[in-house]
């Protein structure tokens, strides 16, 4: 579970990149993080993994209140946590298997565990044949999807992506998607950071859209894919532009007024999964 | 830790030297010259101090006994003299001796020799050498003390310029090698650092998945321990050759080696061990500590 009390983020510069915001994301939800540049999200994420203190206000995740977590205590924190980076991250020097394997001993597991559990997950993510390849023998799906496998393979009930499908070819991005929505349906907590709005409006689910430091959207859409065809959608654009254009000040804010008229146009319940 | 993961960890050490080859090639290639550095100039220095010394044990104090003295205390006199701590080795100058030596000594007016019966009136003596040519003037004084000693004289002038000259021979030598080592350990320091730094990243998503800073730093150790052991086993090989070159060239040159003493250098047969295990511990230590310190600045994620 993530929840942010009232926390404000300013940095030494004197900019303030989170403003009084507050957020709750339940065990098992799947949450997307929209927002421009600049807008707040990576201040959110390094709070998250407690790179950096709130300025104000509480942050707790997974039981841990990051404002009170001792230095000593971080490792112990993060191994609750998988993560999920825009650059994959994955020690180049190492092998799919062994990139894999490092998540288990840090956490001293069993060597027979290590050797059952890495080819699994490495199963899940369809990389069998990858095992022992190295992370620049990969393309970017791939190094995203072992990324994806260490995340998972220490069964972390929190996974945190950073932008996963930022550097791969949009099509590899659904896959993606569709993955870290599997991992979800098994009952852990996904939070995914994008600014891909397709991938928002194609999956639907929660969105939280932060604009300048503050949250001025949070609520559960139905994604397209379920529930809006092609056709549908081409309809509806249509009638839109026949209509008056709708006045938005960023780009976020008509997709977000997109994403709402599609909900309600479909008739969704919008109170919760 | 279990000792699965330690042995992990050390293994992991080893292979990151192989994997980042060229950073460990050049922290070893650095070590050693640090350590060849430094170590070459103590050795020098440690010779060089040897051969001083070596000049002063020529230093000797000269001490006669009274002509009475009974022949049993001349016979056992030596003991005594041993048993002053500074003492190393003891000479005994015969009446007959020093007569001869008198003899010798006197070219003009030989003839003054022919009015002397004997040379009973002559004195025994003995010839001292001392270990420490800084204490002579003490030594001699504790010889001048002993019961039927007539006289006892050393050059107090050659103890003392000795002495200035290894004070002074110290005190560069200190210099030099205390500027090698501190310029050496600037270079190890960011050799290691460049080492470090171009697997920051690899540290950070270490951090990222929850290791521990011991953790991330024991393969560090160990890799900087490996290299810096290699790196001493290097220089002790490359101080062995040259030592034992320096060695056989100074030993020719027969002239040089008398005025200092023959003794004076050290075959490197006697501080064989003593150098071997200085360069490969110092060696190991300085590779794993300069490893480990430059993690500390990545590790703060």
């Amino acid at each position: 579970m993530v929840e942010l009390k009232n926390v404000s983020v300013t940095y030494s510069s004197g900019v303030d990149a989170l403003n009084n915001v507050s957020l709750k994301i339940n065990d098992g939800d799947f949450a997307f993080v929209v927002g421009s540049s600049g807008a707040g999200k990576s201040t959110m994420i390094k709070l998250l993994l407690k790179e950096i203190d709130a300025t104000s206000g509480s942050v707790t995740v997974n039981g841990y209140d990051l404002g009170k977590l001792k230095q000593r205590s971080i490792p112990e924190f993060r191994r609750t946590l998988g993560f999920v980076f825009q650059d994959f991250r994955l020690i180049s020097s190492m092998t799919v298997y062994e990139n894999i394997a490092f998540v288990l001993r840090v956490i001293d597991a069993p060597p027979k565990y290590i050797k059952k559990r890495v080819p699994y997950v490495i199963s899940l993510v369809g990389l069998q044949s990858k095992s022992d390849s190295y992370p620049d023998e990969l393309s970017g799906g791939e190094m995203q999807r072992v990324a994806i496998a260490r995340a998972l393979v220490n069964d972390p009930q929190l996974i945190i992506a950073d932008e996963p499908t930022g550097n791969i070819d949009p099509e590899l991005s659904y896959e993606i998607v569709e993955l870290l929505k599997g991992i979800n349906d098994q009952g852990t907590t996904i939070l995914m950071v994008t600014h891909e709005h397709d991938l928002v409006r194609h999956f639907g689910g929660r969105i939280i859209n932060i604009t300048d430091g503050e949250i001025v959207f949070d609520e559960v859409i139905t994604g397209i894919n379920d529930e809006v065809t092609e056709e549908e959608l081409e309809q509806f654009e249509e009638q839109q532009a026949l209509s008056e254009p709708v006045p938005v000040s960023t780009e976020d804010a008509m997709i977000d007024e997109v994403i709402a008229r599609i909900n309600a146009q479909n008739h969704t319940d919008q109170g919760g999964y | 830790m279990k000792l699965s993961g330690l042995k992990y960890l050390a293994g992991q050490g080893i292979e990151n030297i192989w994997k980042n080859k060229m950073m460990a090639f050049a922290t070893f290639c650095v070590l050693l010259i640090s350590l060849l550095l430094v170590g070459i100039s103590v050795l020098f220095y440690v010779n060089m101090n040897s051969m001083i010394l070596g000049l002063g044990s020529q230093n000797e104090i000269a001490v006669y006994l009274d002509p009475d003295t009974p022949k049993d205390v001349v016979s056992t006199f030596s003991d005594r003299l041993y048993e002053i701590e500074n003492v190393e080795r003891v000479e005994y100058i015969s009446k007959e001796q020093a007569y001869a030596r008198m003899q010798s000594q006197i070219t003009k007016g030989q003839a003054i020799f022919s009015y002397i019966d004997g040379y009973d009136f002559m004195p025994d003596g003995f010839s001292v050498t001392v270990w420490n040519i800084d204490t002579i003037e003490l030594t001699t004084e504790d010889i001048a003390n002993l019961e039927y000693v007539q006289n006892a004289s050393s050059s107090t002038q050659v103890a003392e310029f000795l002495r200035e000259l290894r004070q002074v021979v110290t005190l560069i030598a200190g210099a030099i090698i205390i500027a090698l080592a501190a310029v050496s350990m600037i270079m190890i320091s960011n050799t290691t650092k460049a080492s470090v730094f171009s697997r920051r990243e690899e540290i950070q998503i270490m951090k990222y998945v929850g290791a521990t800073n011991a953790f991330i730093r024991t393969p560090f150790f160990v890799e900087g321990l490996v290299t810096g052991f290699f790196a001493g086993a290097g220089a002790f090989f490359i101080t062995w050759a040259v030592y034992k070159a320096v060695y056989r060239i100074m030993h020719e040159q027969g002239a040089l080696m008398n005025a200092f003493g023959i003794g004076s250098l050290i075959p490197f047969e006697n501080i064989r061990v003593t150098v071997a295990v200085s360069y490969l511990a110092v060696g190991a230590l300085v590779g794993a500590i300069g490893s480990v310190v430059s993690t500390r600045r990545h590790l703060d994620v």
